[in-house]
Formats: C-alpha cells, structure tokens, sequence
C-alpha cells in the first residue's frame, strides 16, 4: 500500500504534465492541418522595374520566403496578338514589368499580410503590391491562441511535476539512505547504491506513460466521440498516434531520468 | 597489510580519540584490538575503511594511503575488506540470502555465482533453513552470523570485526570464532578484531593491542 502511495506521488504529476503534452501535440496538429488547407487562399504578388532577386526580399517580417514565381507575360501579349504587329508587340514585351508570386512559409493573418505590404513598399524596385486573401483570421487567430494556452498550462504542469517528482524521488533517497550507506561501505558506487530508487523512477515513469499511450489510443479510435462531426469537417482532427507514442515515451522517460539524476548527484554531493 | 604511523582521530577538532597511535598488522595475521568502553576502538576500526577520516599521521591499508586515496581508490579498498559490524548493518528489505550476495554483486559475480556462494556460506552459519527470511524476522545472533557470512563471501583480504559475538549467546559467538578463525587459517585472511573480551581455547597464534587514554599499546 506504502509503495502504491510512493509510485502514485511519481505517476499522477507525470501523467498530467503527459497529458497536456499530448494536448499541445493534438492542437499543434491541428493549426498545422488547418494551415495546410488554408496556405493557397493568400497571394502576394508584385510588380517591379527590374528583374528580382530572391535573396533581397528574404526575411520579411519575421516571414520567411518559401518561393518567388515569375509570373509570365505571355498571357497578356497573346490577348494583344491580334491588334498588333510584331514590332509593336516586342517593344510592348520589352517594356511590361516583371510580375511575381511570393509565397510564405507560414500562413500569415491578415495583420501580418499588411505588414508585409509596407515593408515591401519600401523597396524602390517595387511598383506595386497586390494583396489578396480570404478571411479565415478568426479561426485561425482561435487556433493560435488556443495553442498559445496549451503551451502555457504545459509549461507550468511541467514546472511543477518536476518539482513534484523531484520531491518524492528525495523521500525515496531519504527512505533507502541506509541501504546506500550500507552498499557504499561494502564498495559500491553511488550510481549502484542508489539503483534500487532509479528501477522505481522508470517503473513509475513507465506507468505514466502506459496510462497517457492508451488514452492516446483510445482517443484516436474513438475520435468521434471527442470531437463533432461538423467540427472534423473544418479541421482535420486525427492523430498520428505512432509519433505521439514515441514523444511521449521520450518525455516520460527524459524527464524522470533527468529528475533522478539530478536529486542523485545533490545528494552525492551532500553527504561528500 | 596495515601500518598506522602516529595517527590522530577525532570527531570534533579538539577532542582528539586517538592520539599518535602507531602499529602494524602483517598479512595473514588475526589481531584483537580491546580497551574499555569509548575507548576509540570502533573509530579505529573506521578508519581502516575510510569512513573517518585521519587528523594527522600515516594510514595504510593493503599498500593505500588511506588519507591520500581519491573516492574511487576508496571504493576499491573497500571491495577488498569484509566488515562485520556491531549492528549488523543488514538490509532489511532483503532476504538474508540476498544480503550474503551484496559484495558478491558490488565485486561484479554473476547472479548465480553469488546465489550458490550465499547458499554454501548461509549453510556454514547454519541458517540454510532459514535463507528466504529477512533480517528482522531473525535473532540478534542469527543476524550477526548472516552479517559474518556476507563479510566472508567476496573471500576479501582483510575482515574488520567490531564486537562480533557482543550480543551472542555462547553457540552463536562459537559459531563466529570459527569461522572467523577458519577464514584466517585456511583462506589467509588478515582479521582484526575489536573485542572487549579475548574468547579463551582459540587455538590460534593472535597479535593484542590495546587502546588506553587514546595511546595504542601492543600486549605482549
């Protein structure tokens, strides 16, 4: 019953802050899904003097630049091909501007897409900037700000599971301190002494994420039960749960070794 | 094997229990150390495995400086020594087997060697019968010859003794001589013993010392 009560200390904090994780992990999905589907419904495109150059336009805005397209003249030459002669047609290609597409990495609002229409105004090449795109602001503002939350509560769960966690692994120093002081007599080294308290972090650890890992499961087969149909139809709302198991194996067990480690060399270098 | 050169020890600065004690134990040698109540005996013997540590003077132990050896030095030392102490030190979150396999496992045997060596010692102390038990379900007795078979089972140079048959009743404490004075007969074994009493019959050539006023005495 006592060591129920010792692993549950271990289990509980690291289920949560797992669980929360697995939330961020969910939402993250989800705005990059949402991204995806809304990435073409923006266009940027300008019109310059001279022919651009890609490297002078990088970084805009905190924006990075996933491609410029040279948009071709040959769409409005052909409409004018039957007006007029050949001569006056190369002199017309001649002084037509460059026109070009510039797609971003991410999925910018629509502030952002203001933004970018001033810096770009300040370029002197610049003749003009269009700017068109549909308004999915809000939802994915909602979207952001949701994530934003989730990263907020995952790093204070985790703070303070750490703390937790940190905390019973020290009762369980404080418990088995004669048996370590027992087997350093005997020649053992710390990291031997202390095996028995490190095996009960893992087991613990292990529980955790038994427990988040099959609620993951769970959640993907069932996601219908979690999340309205209508809903799914907006956002694509599945789970890749093989890389989420995977994260979530690596955090669970990261963070008990980090936290034993740790509490291990304290108490190394308190009884030295 | 064991040469102490004018040593000092103390747990407070001022309060000095030993003082300029000097002595040697050969190898193969079986030693009793005696002296009245608080008289340092058992600081002596801690300080053979570095547990306290020397004020001044010169330590060796099996060719170590003791005050100089670094903490992995340390460990080593203390690979080759088998303690026996006045409280047993067992774990008692393991079975009395397990225990005897404690410095089997910290010298690296493999499991099964350890368990058949923990068997073979828990039936020279005549507790095969009991080797699935843990320490506080046994006797004091029974607990200081399980604390006597773990000391005995890495076959280490020396074994360390403080009070070993103190709180024995007359079968357990000549169950412990034996073994005791077989270990260092027929293994080689260097045995220091603190002890307020010398057993009488021992059957065996021994060196005395004695501590009185913190001054290390050789008996004659």
């Amino acid at each position: 019953m006592k060591s129920l009560k010792n692993h549950l200390a271990f289990v509980i904090p690291l289920a949560f802050m797992l669980l929360t994780f697995t939330i961020y992990l969910f939402t993250n999905n989800i705005i990059k899904d949402y991204k995806q589907s809304i990435s073409n419904d923006y266009s940027i495109v300008i019109i310059t003097h001279t022919p651009l150059i890609k490297d002078k336009l990088e970084k805009m805005s905190s924006f990075d630049i996933k491609a410029v397209t040279r948009l071709k003249k040959d769409k409005i030459i052909n409409k004018l091909k039957k007006d007029l002669s050949f001569e006056s047609l190369n002199l017309l290609k001649s002084k037509l501007p460059f026109f070009y597409k510039i797609q971003l990495d991410d999925f910018p609002t629509s502030s952002q897409l203001i933004k970018i229409k001033k810096e770009l105004a300040l370029n002197k090449n610049i003749k003009r900037i269009e700017i068109f795109s549909k308004n999915h602001n809000q939802v994915y503002l909602l979207l952001l700000i949701i994530n934003q939350i989730v990263v907020i509560v995952f790093t204070i769960i985790s703070i303070f599971t750490v703390i937790i966690i940190a905390k019973q692994v020290k009762i369980w120093f404080y418990e088995n301190s004669r048996q370590i002081t027992i087997l350093q007599l005997h020649g053992a080294s710390i990291l031997y002494s202390a095996s028995r308290i490190i095996k009960q972090a893992l087991f613990s650890a292990f529980i955790a994420f038994i427990l988040i890992s099959s609620l993951v499961v769970f959640v993907s087969l069932n996601m219908n039960m979690f999340i309205p149909l209508e809903l799914q139809d907006i956002v694509r709302t599945k789970l890749d749960v093989q890389t989420q198991i995977i994260n979530l194996f690596l955090l669970s067990f990261g963070i008990s070794f980090i936290t034993v480690m740790s509490v291990l060399i304290s108490y190394k270098i308190s009884n030295e | 094997m064991i040469e102490a050169k004018n040593i000092y020890l103390a747990y407070d600065e001022n309060k000095f229990i030993i003082k300029k004690g000097s002595f040697k134990i050969k190898e193969k040698e079986f030693v009793f150390i005696g002296g009245t109540s608080g008289s340092g005996k058992s600081t002596l013997l801690k300080s053979f495995y570095g547990e306290i540590s020397l004020k001044h003077g010169s330590l060796i132990i099996d060719g170590k400086q003791i005050n100089a050896i670094n903490k992995k030095e340390l460990r080593s030392l203390r690979k080759d020594i088998g303690i026996i102490f006045q409280d047993y030190k067992l774990i008692n979150e393991l079975t009395i087997e397990e225990n005897i396999m404690i410095p089997l496992k910290i010298n690296g045997y493999s499991n099964e060697i350890s368990k058949n060596q923990a068997l073979k010692l828990l039936s020279h102390v005549k507790l095969s019968h009991r080797k699935g038990y843990y320490p506080n379900e046994l006797s004091g007795g029974e607990q200081q010859r399980v604390a006597v078979a773990r000391a005995l089972a890495h076959n280490p140079k020396i074994i360390i003794a403080d009070e070993p048959t103190g709180n024995l009743d007359d079968y357990s404490a000549q169950l412990v001589w034996n073994l005791l004075k077989g270990a260092n007969e027929q293994l080689g074994i260097t045995v220091v013993v603190v002890t307020h009493r010398v057993p009488k019959n021992l059957g065996i050539i021994f060196k005395q010392l004695s501590i009185e006023d913190g001054i290390i005495y050789e008996v004659s």
